[in-house]
Formats: C-alpha cells, structure tokens, sequence
C-alpha cells in the first residue's frame, strides 16, 4: 500500500494540490482565493497527466540527434493534453478574474456572501 | 344512411369550436346577438345528440398519442344516457342564462366558456378509454374553472383555486391508479365487465386492488365524497346561478361517470365486490349521505345550502354503485337524471330569487311564494322530488337504491343503507321545505301592505318548469327510461360472469 | 447521399466561423448572420438525420483522414441528429422570441458580441452531441460554460455578474472533476476515443484489474455533469442566473446548456462505460435519489417563490430532477423517456420563459406576482403562451410533458418493485405540487387587476408572437404525435449500444 505511495509520489502530491484546491475552490469566501484554489485544482490535474506521461529515463519526443526509435521517447498525449487544458484554464481564469473586477467595482468587496448581502438589501443595484 | 361516427365527433368539436369561435368575435353591442349565437349552438348540439341516441354505434379513433394510447370516442349505453342528460339541463340552463346574465359583466366569455364545458362533457361522455376519459375529465376541471371565477371577487377566485386544486389533486391521484392500470389491462378501453388481466394481475391483487381504489377516490373528488368534498360548498355557490346549477346537476356527474367506467368497465363488479373498496366506498357514501344532509340542514344561505345538499345526493349515487347489483346500480343511474334535474331546477330558482330580489338567506326568503309563486311552485315541485315523495323521480331511484340494498346481501349495509337513506330524505324535507312554507305562509305578521307580485322572465321561469315536469315525468312513466339503464346493467352483469 | 456524411462537422464548423466573423459585424448583421447560420444548422441536421435513418447504423467520421486511435473522430446516429436539430430550432426560436427584450437589456454596440457568444454556444453544443473523443469533449464542455456565463451576465447589472460568478464556480468545480474522471479513465485504458475506451473497459471490468480507479472515475464523471447541468443539490447557481439573465439567455441555458452536458453524459453512459458497468458502481442509484429528491425541492421551492422567473427557474430544477430520475433507473426505457423529456421539457421550458418576458413587459417590467395580475389580458399571446407552457409542465393530457410522464410511469413498471414504488410516488407528488404553483400562476395572470400598465398587441412585437405560436404548436405536436420521436429516440439509443 504505501510502497505503491512512495514509487507513485508524483501522482500523490498531484492528488493532494487537487484536493487542496477544490476545497478553496468551494469553501473560501474570498474570490481571489477562489480563483487561486481554480489553479491549484487544475495543476493538480495537469502534474497528475505529466506524471502519467512520463516514463522514467526518456526525453521529449523531439528528434535532435537523429534518434527516431519509439522507445526513446515518453508518451506525447499526455504532454498536449497539459498544453491544451492550460489554454482552457488560463481562459475561464481569466474570466473569473474579469468578473471579479467587476463585482469589486460595483460593491468594493471580494467576499461573495457580502455581495449576496448587499444585493439581497437591495442597496446598490 | 347517417354517417354516426361523424356526428359523434362533432358532438364535441362543435360546442368546443363555435366557444373558441366566440372569443373571436367581437364584443356585440346588442346582447341578444351573442346570445341567439349561443343559443343556436346549444340547440344545434342538443339535436346532435339527440340523434346520436338513436345510433347503434359509433366509433373513432382521432389520433394515437404514443405507442397503444390512443385518443378514441366510442358510443355505448353508458355515454348515450350521459349525453341526453347534459344536453337537456345544458340547454335548459343556457336558457335561463339569457335574463340572468342581465346583471353580470362579460357576458361573452360567460358564453364561450358554457359552449366549451358542453363540448368536454359531450367528449366524456363518448371517450372510448381511460386515456381519453381522463383528458376530457381534466379539461373539464380546467374549461369549467372559469365559469366558478365569473364574477372574479376575491371569494370567487379564492373558491375557484380551491376547486382548481381539488380537482387536480383528484385527478393526479386517478392518474397514478392509471399508470398501473395499463399494465395489468388487456386494454384500456372499455368494455363492460371489466378488461382486468387476471394472468397479469395474479400475485399483485393486493396492487391492484389500491390502484382502483385510488381511481375511484380520485375521481370521487369531482363527485364531492367526504373527505375530499370541502370545495363543492364553496365553489358551486359563487357562480353565476345557471353556471352553479351546471356544475351541481352535470359537472359533479362527470365524476359520477368515471367512477361508473372505472368500476364497471375497467375493473369489473367482480374484481371488487367483497373486497375492502366496497366496503370503503359504501362507508365513505353513507357517511356523506347524512353528513352533506346535516350541513345542509344548518346552513342559511340557500345557495350553500343546495350545495351541500349536492355533496349529500351524489354520495346516494355513489351508494347504488357500491352496492355492485343490478337494482343498486339502477337506482343509481336513475338518481343520475333525477338529480341532474332537480338540482338544477333548484340553483335555478335560486337564481331567479336572487336575481330578483336579491336575497340569498333563507330566512329573508318569508313570503316569496306570494311574490314569485311560479318559481316557488318549481322549486316545490322538484323538492318533493329530491326528498323521494312519489310520484316524482326522486321516489323511484330511492325506491330501487333500497331494494338494491337490501337485496345485497351485505353485512351491516343492508339495512344500514336504507335506515340512513330515510332519516337523510327527512333532513332533506327539513332544508328544502321551510322555503316553500314560510314562502306561501309567511305567518300573521308578514307585511302584506307591501306585497307585490313580481313578475318573472319568461326565459327563467320557462327552464325551471320544464325541469320540474321532467322529474315528475320520470317519476310517474319510468318504463321507458328503466329499460334503458336495463339494457346498461344487462350488459354490465352479465358479460361479468 | 455519401455528402450527407460531413453535415455534423460543417455545422460545427460554420457556427465557429460565424463566431468569429461576427465580432467585426455590427450587432444588427450579426443577428442576421447567427439566424442565416441557426437555419443552415436546421437544415443540416435535418439532412444528418435522414442520412442516419436511412443508413440504420452509425456513421464514424474521421477528422483529417487520421485512423483510430490518433486521429479526431465524430460519430453519429439518429439520436444525434434529433438532438442538434432539436437544439437548434428551440435556439432560433428562443432569439426570435427574445429579441426585442435583448435590445433593451444590452448595450447596443455590444449586441454583435451576444451574437458571438451564441454561435460559439451553439457550435461547442453541436460538438458535444457529435464527437466521439472525450478530450474534445472536455474542451467544448468549457467553451459552452464560458459561452453560457458571457450570455448569463450580458445585461451587465449587478445581480447579473453575481449570478454568473457563481454559475462559473460551479461550472469550475464541476470541469473540474469531469477532467479528473477523464484523466483517469486516460490513464487505465490509454484511449482517448469513446470506442477505444469502451473495448479497454470491458477487458478491465472483466478482468477486474484497476477497479477502485474505473469506480472513481465513473463517479468523478457523473458528478461533474451533474453539477454542471444543476442536479439537485448542486443548483445553488440556476435560480440566480436564469431569473436575471435576459430573456433569451434564460430560455437557452434552461433549455439547451444543462441539457447539452446530460446528453454528453448520457452518451458517456453507453459508449465509454456501458449500462451494466454503470450498474455495477451504484452511480445510477446515486443519481436515482438525487433526481427524486429534487423533484420534490424544486417544486417546493418554487411554490415559495415570488418572482415568476425564478419560480420558472426552480421548476427547471424539478425537471432536471425527472431527467434524472430516467436515467436512475438504469435501464433502456428510462432513457428513451428521459430523452423525451430532455427535448418536451426544452421545447415548454423555453417557451415559459419567452412567455414570461412578455407578461412582465405587460406589468411594468415586474416580475412579481403581485403585479402580474392581470398580465394575460394586457398581452394575450403571452398569457396563452404561458398556460400552454404550464399546462405541458403540469402534464395534462395532449400536451408534451404528459408524453414524458406517461413514458417515465411505464419505464418504472420494469424497474425493481423499491424503485417502482418511490419514482411513482415522487412522479405523483411532484405533478400535484407542479399544478399548485404553475396553475396558481395562470390564474393569477387571468384574474384582472385594477392597476394600469400599458398593453400589448401582437403587432407590437411581432417576431415574439410568432415565436409564442411556433412553440405552442411544438408543444402540441410532442404532445399529440410522439410516437415518431419516441420511436427514433428507441432507434438511436440502439445504435448507441
């Protein structure tokens, strides 16, 4: 059991930064925590398929030397999946963030139940 | 040769069109525009099923909802005896609606709306299966909403809500009956005796079984059976007076019908007798029978009071049918008519008082025979009538609901049936009659220096007799119309066994 | 005929073309050109689906020629193209309905951007019903949320940004752990394609090798789009955003947004997993109480509600509650009944909120009950809108939503006898809590109301009016001919498995 924690240390470490995550993710009343407990969860996902792509003791798929053999290589799945949900992640962050502007602007807090507060009492619309 | 199916369809589709067609139309400045309009369909109607009473058969199947659920009318005993009754109180009624609308707005979504409840009810009446039945049942709920609402005060809305939901509540409950219904069914069409899938249904009887009782309560609703019945009192009175005389003498009869299709021609007399839904419904009835007695007995404001007396009169319907025998079930059917008749009269006359003179109390009512002694003189009439006086209707079908019960067999009911009959006649004759007494004697000290006489409409005082002569009639020449529901139970009892 | 073969990826393809064509328009040729592409979209998948029914099998696609376990893939049957045409028609129709509404609620050099992110909306649902990778998947699951939050918070008032906010953390949490469940899966089977993945998944259930991860990621998968498409308890985000949403908005992401992540999951269910491997992991129990329960809260929610938007919003969360509820009981029948229901609820859904627009622009621009009275005769298409909505919602017969009830009651009768008893009984109690607060609604907009606000005619606004009347014929057509979609539904679902 904790033999397979120790030779799967990556994996494990991904799992707790997407644990951590989601909970800020759910839990923090601040935005900006919010929004940061977004990235961890999403790294945690992105470490999660590196580790699964790489393999012990090979390089990146780029041919410099002129080694062409598959098994020099690891698995480049993987590696354009991470590429690919960065892109997704750094777009709906940004969003995030954007509207997070523009709630703080409207009611000069960051604390989403204050704002619920506010907008419940109808004082600013 | 007449093509039957065809009038079959338009029987329904023409009320239900030219209603539609009539909030089309523009408001008319003259009133008797939009009433000859209403009038001529209503006639047209009637005669349509008139007609359709002479067919043999006639069936349609319009479309098909989903796989084995069609939409089908088909003609039988049953719907015909359903149809004639609603025609002639739906004309008489719309008739009377002629003067009596004088003094309510929106005469015209009045009339619609009365087009439209003929329509569905024409639709029940020749609904071929349950599928069918139930949609016409929750149209009718929906279509004759707005007549309960008419005069939109708050009472009348809060009333029409509770009617609303009632209703819906019932028919929610009939569904999920239904729901199993089409799996322990050879068919949900109906046909006389029961279509029960006794493979299907063996090791699930006890199923079964609460299924058709929920059927039965849910649709009891409509027909204001103790203890879902609070929200007849409260509806049928803030109508417009025809409107409360349809929906007491008709609507209420829808529910009655369901009840008839679901017992025998879904489940079968069978499938039910001896079992714990006999016993609850015949318990359930009698229980209404004195109760809607007794609240009629205390109330004062007479529309209520005839409201109360529908809940207590349609439980003697509920009780024949219970009872699951030929006799019971044509005191039944009889009751059905007379009923429809009589109650009818009654909310009519009522109306015509109010209309009037405005009074709605009984106790203001002293002396009004002397003022309106041509209404007074209907409404005694079918009072009679109602306590089961002969020669009037109301005797025979009380006669056979005894005879039926008594012949039954059943433990306790018996003669409990009967005894609780009786002492309901005499709580009726003591909340109909005092009208009529303190009406034509209102005693030494009434105010006869005033007294006028004052002179009613032809249009009103026309329904209420012909409704009065109709229950005498059936009363005294029941030949014609006991072999036609002869003809029913013969098809009923003896394809059962 | 072999042409037909690439309709699914043109249509993707042209509506993210027109997304970007449009944001250089101006908002006015933008609106022509996301109606111009809608329509081409209608007609493509019109021509999918007769190519899928003609074929009787599916079609694989191959994205850029490359093979199998490479390359990009797109798969279709029938059950894809009634769903892209489905989506796309109640898509048009919604903006038809609500585009008067939207140029009250938008800036007006911003409109072209509404029209952006619609066509990018339509293009990502379009990819999620069609592709067969689920890396792609993924992707367009999160363009549709960023999409669907940019439509949410397009009026750009307070409540507005609030709403979408928290819809885009729910959204986040829920991608969140769908991308998890996806990592997994990728890690234990080495595929990326539905297809490849299942014949992986097989040889490990079968072998049992990796069961804990298979279990995790089934359930990571499952929860992820429910929380997304807003199963009860996770729908803490829909009341907010649907009820100050504009219009258009409201009616799309009720009806299409949450209903396009269901539809990936249920795509998920037969082709990734199977039905028996699902089984076997409870996950379908999971969803089976959570469907029920929120029936029940989300009618009891909305029965407590005052604003009729939110009101509509928390019945949305009922009906997703039915959905799944189909899908809980793990078997053929109930997913052909909760697709039906995906597409009767998005056709009377929508329809609600159109309606309801145009009831409140009758009272003031509230949406208060208080000031709704009356609302129908001040806008009459809006006010019959809304009671056929209703009255499909509340199932009565003839409308759609009665279908869906009828195909859900059947579906539970072959399930085990402890779900049978508890769907038929939350299916019963949710319909009569439905009819309190949508026919509470409907009489309250017919009672009329002594305040003046201005009315409506239908040339007032005629593109709503004619979106009112093509989705109330939709509604009927469900309701009245459903045996072609149900029959269609069955077959896709069999080239599915």
């Amino acid at each position: 059991m904790f033999g397979n924690l120790i030779t799967n240390f990556g994996e494990a470490v991904a799992v707790l930064l997407f644990v951590i995550g989601f909970k800020d993710l759910l839990l923090q009343k601040n935005l900006i925590k919010k929004i940061v407990g977004l990235n961890f969860m999403d790294s945690g996902i992105y470490l999660f398929l590196a580790e699964k792509g790489y393999i012990a003791g090979r390089v990146a798929p780029i041919v410099t030397d002129g080694v062409t053999e598959v098994t020099k290589y690891i698995n480049p799945v993987p590696s354009g999946l991470v590429l690919t949900g960065i892109v997704v992640s750094v777009s709906s962050t940004a969003l995030m963030l954007a509207l997070t502007i523009r709630l703080y602007e409207r009611y000069h807090t960051l604390n989403m139940d204050e704002i619920s507060t506010i907008i419940k009492k109808g004082e600013i619309e | 040769m007449i093509n039957f199916n065809m009038i079959l369809i338009a029987s329904f589709l023409f009320p239900l069109l030219s209603g539609v067609l009539l909030f089309a139309i523009k408001e008319q400045a003259d009133r008797k525009v939009t009433f000859a309009y209403t009038g001529l369909s209503l006639v047209i109607t009637g005669v349509l099923n008139m007609i359709l009473l002479f067919a043999d058969s006639a069936e349609v199947k319009l479309i098909t909802l989903m796989n084995g659920i069609d939409i089908v009318f088909r003609l039988d005993t049953l719907g015909k005896y359903f149809m004639g009754i609603v025609s002639l109180v739906w004309i008489l009624a719309g008739f009377f609606s002629y003067t009596y609308m004088k003094h309510e707005k929106n005469e015209k979504r009045y009339f619609a709306y009365y087009l439209i409840v003929f329509g569905v009810l024409n639709g029940l009446g020749a609904a071929g299966n349950l599928i069918t039945m139930y949609a016409f049942y929750e149209f009718m709920t929906l279509s004759s909403f707005p007549l309960v609402l008419h005069n939109q005060k708050k009472e009348s809305v809060m009333a029409a809500l509770k009617y609303l939901f009632y209703s819906f509540f019932g028919a929610y409950m009939a569904l999920f009956g239904l729901f199993f219904m089409c799996r322990y069914c050879r068919t949900l069409d109906f046909i006389p005796g029961g279509v029960i899938d006794q493979v299907a249904m063996s090791g699930h009887e006890t199923l079964v079984l609460v299924c058709i009782c929920l059927m039965i309560m849910g649709f009891s609703v409509k027909a204001g059976m103790f203890p879902l019945h609070a929200w007849l009192p409260a509806a049928h009175p803030v109508a417009p007076a025809p409107a409360s005389a349809a929906l007491s003498g008709i609507i209420v009869k829808g529910g009655v019908l369901a009840i008839l299709r679901v017992i025998f021609y879904i489940a079968g007399p069978e499938i039910i007798r001896g079992t714990f839904i006999q016993y609850l419904l015949l318990t359930l009835s009698l229980v209404t029978v004195f109760m809607g007695s007794m609240l009629a007995y205390r109330e004062k404001v007479l529309k209520k009071r005839l409201a109360y007396s529908t809940v207590s009169q349609l439980s003697y319907i509920l009780f024949g049918i219970a009872l699951l025998n030929p006799a019971g079930l044509t005191g039944s059917l009889l009751h059905m008519a007379a009923h429809a008749f009589i109650k009818c009269a009654l909310f009519l006359s009522a109306g015509a008082i109010i209309f009037n003179t405005g009074c709605t109390r009984v106790d203001e009512l002293r002396g009004i025979g002397k003022k309106m002694p041509g209404v007074i003189w209907g409404y005694t009439i079918v009072s009679l009538g109602l306590i089961g006086i002969p020669p009037t209707g109301g005797f025979i079908s009380k006669w056979y609901l005894a005879s039926g019960a008594l012949s039954s067999g059943i433990k306790g009911f018996s003669y409990a049936g009967p005894i609780v009959l009786l002492i309901s006649a005499l709580l009726t004759a003591g909340y109909l009659l005092p009208v009529t007494i303190n009406g034509f004697f209102p005693g030494d000290d009434y105010d006869y220096e005033n007294h006028k006489t004052i002179k009613t409409s032809f249009y009103m005082i026309m329904p209420i007799i012909v409704l009065a002569i109709l229950s005498v009639l059936i009363g005294m020449f029941p030949n014609g119309l006991t072999e036609f529901i002869g003809s029913i139970t013969g098809e009923i009892f003896n394809t059962g066994f | 005929m072999e042409i037909m073969r690439n309709f699914p990826c043109i249509s993707i393809i042209l509506c993210m073309c027109s997304a970007i064509v449009s944001s250089a328009l101006p908002g006015k040729w933008a609106r022509r050109l996301n109606v111009t592409i809608v329509l081409a979209v209608i007609t493509l998948s019109g021509g999918t689906l007769v190519y899928s029914l003609a074929k009787g099998y599916e079609t694989v696609y191959k994205m850029g020629r490359f093979p199998a376990p490479w390359g990009n893939e797109i798969r279709f049957g029938v059950l894809e193209a009634i769903m892209a045409l489905f989506f796309s028609g109640i898509l048009l129709l919604s903006v038809l309905g609500g585009s008067k509404k939207l140029k009250e609620d938008i800036d007006n050099f911003k409109e072209n951007l509404y029209f952006v992110l619609l066509d990018l909306l339509l293009s990502s649902l379009l990819a999620l019903i069609y592709t067969n990778d689920l890396f792609t998947a993924y992707v367009f699951v999160e363009i549709c949320t960023i999409a669907a939050c940019g439509l949410i918070m397009a009026s750009e008032r307070g409540r507005a940004i609030e709403a979408a906010t928290r819809y885009m953390i729910y959204a986040q949490i829920g991608s969140g752990l769908l991308l998890f469940g996806l990592c997994i899966l990728y890690d234990i089977t080495g595929h990326l394609l539905m297809s490849n993945i299942k014949t992986q998944v097989i040889i490990l259930a079968s072998s049992g090798q990796y069961h804990i991860p298979l279990v995790i990621s089934i359930v990571f998968i499952g929860t992820g789009l429910a929380i997304k498409s807003a199963l009860f308890p996770f729908h803490a985000w829909l009341p907010d955003s649907y009820g100050y949403s504009p219009v258009p908005s409201a009616a799309i992401l009720s009806s299409l947004v949450s209903k396009g992540y269901i539809f990936l999951l249920l795509k998920i269910f037969y082709r990734v997993f199977g039905l028996n491997i699902i089984q076997e992991s409870h996950l379908f129990n999971i969803l089976l109480i959570f469907g029920l329960a929120g029936m029940i809260f989300g009618s009891v929610s909305a029965i407590l509600e005052q604003d009729i938007r939110r009101m509509i919003a928390f019945s949305s969360v009922a009906q997703i509650g039915y959905i799944y509820m189909g899908f809980g009981m793990g078997i053929r029948s109930g997913m052909v009944a909760a697709v039906f229901h995906i597409i009767s609820h998005a056709a009377s859904k929508s329809l609600l909120f159109i309606s309801s627009a145009g009831l409140t622009d009758a009272s003031g621009k509230n949406k208060t009950f208080k000031d709704l009275t009356g609302a129908a005769y001040r806008n009459k298409i809006a006010g019959a809108a809304f009671t056929t909505g209703a009255l499909s919602m509340v199932g009565v017969p003839l409308f759609s939503g009665f279908i869906s009830k009828l195909l859900f009651a059947k579906a539970a009768f072959e399930t085990n006898a402890m779900t049978m008893v508890a769907t038929l009984v939350c299916l019963a109690i949710s319909t009569i809590l439905n009819a309190v607060y949508f026919l509470k609604t409907v009489a309250r907009i017919y009672t009329p109301a002594t305040t003046e606000y201005e009315t409506i005619r239908f040339k007032d606004n005629i593109p709503f009016g004619v979106a009112c009347i093509l989705f109330i014929i939709l509604n009927l057509i469900l309701g009245l001919a459903s045996d072609p979609l149900v029959e269609f539904i069955n077959r896709g679902l069999m080239m599915f498995s």
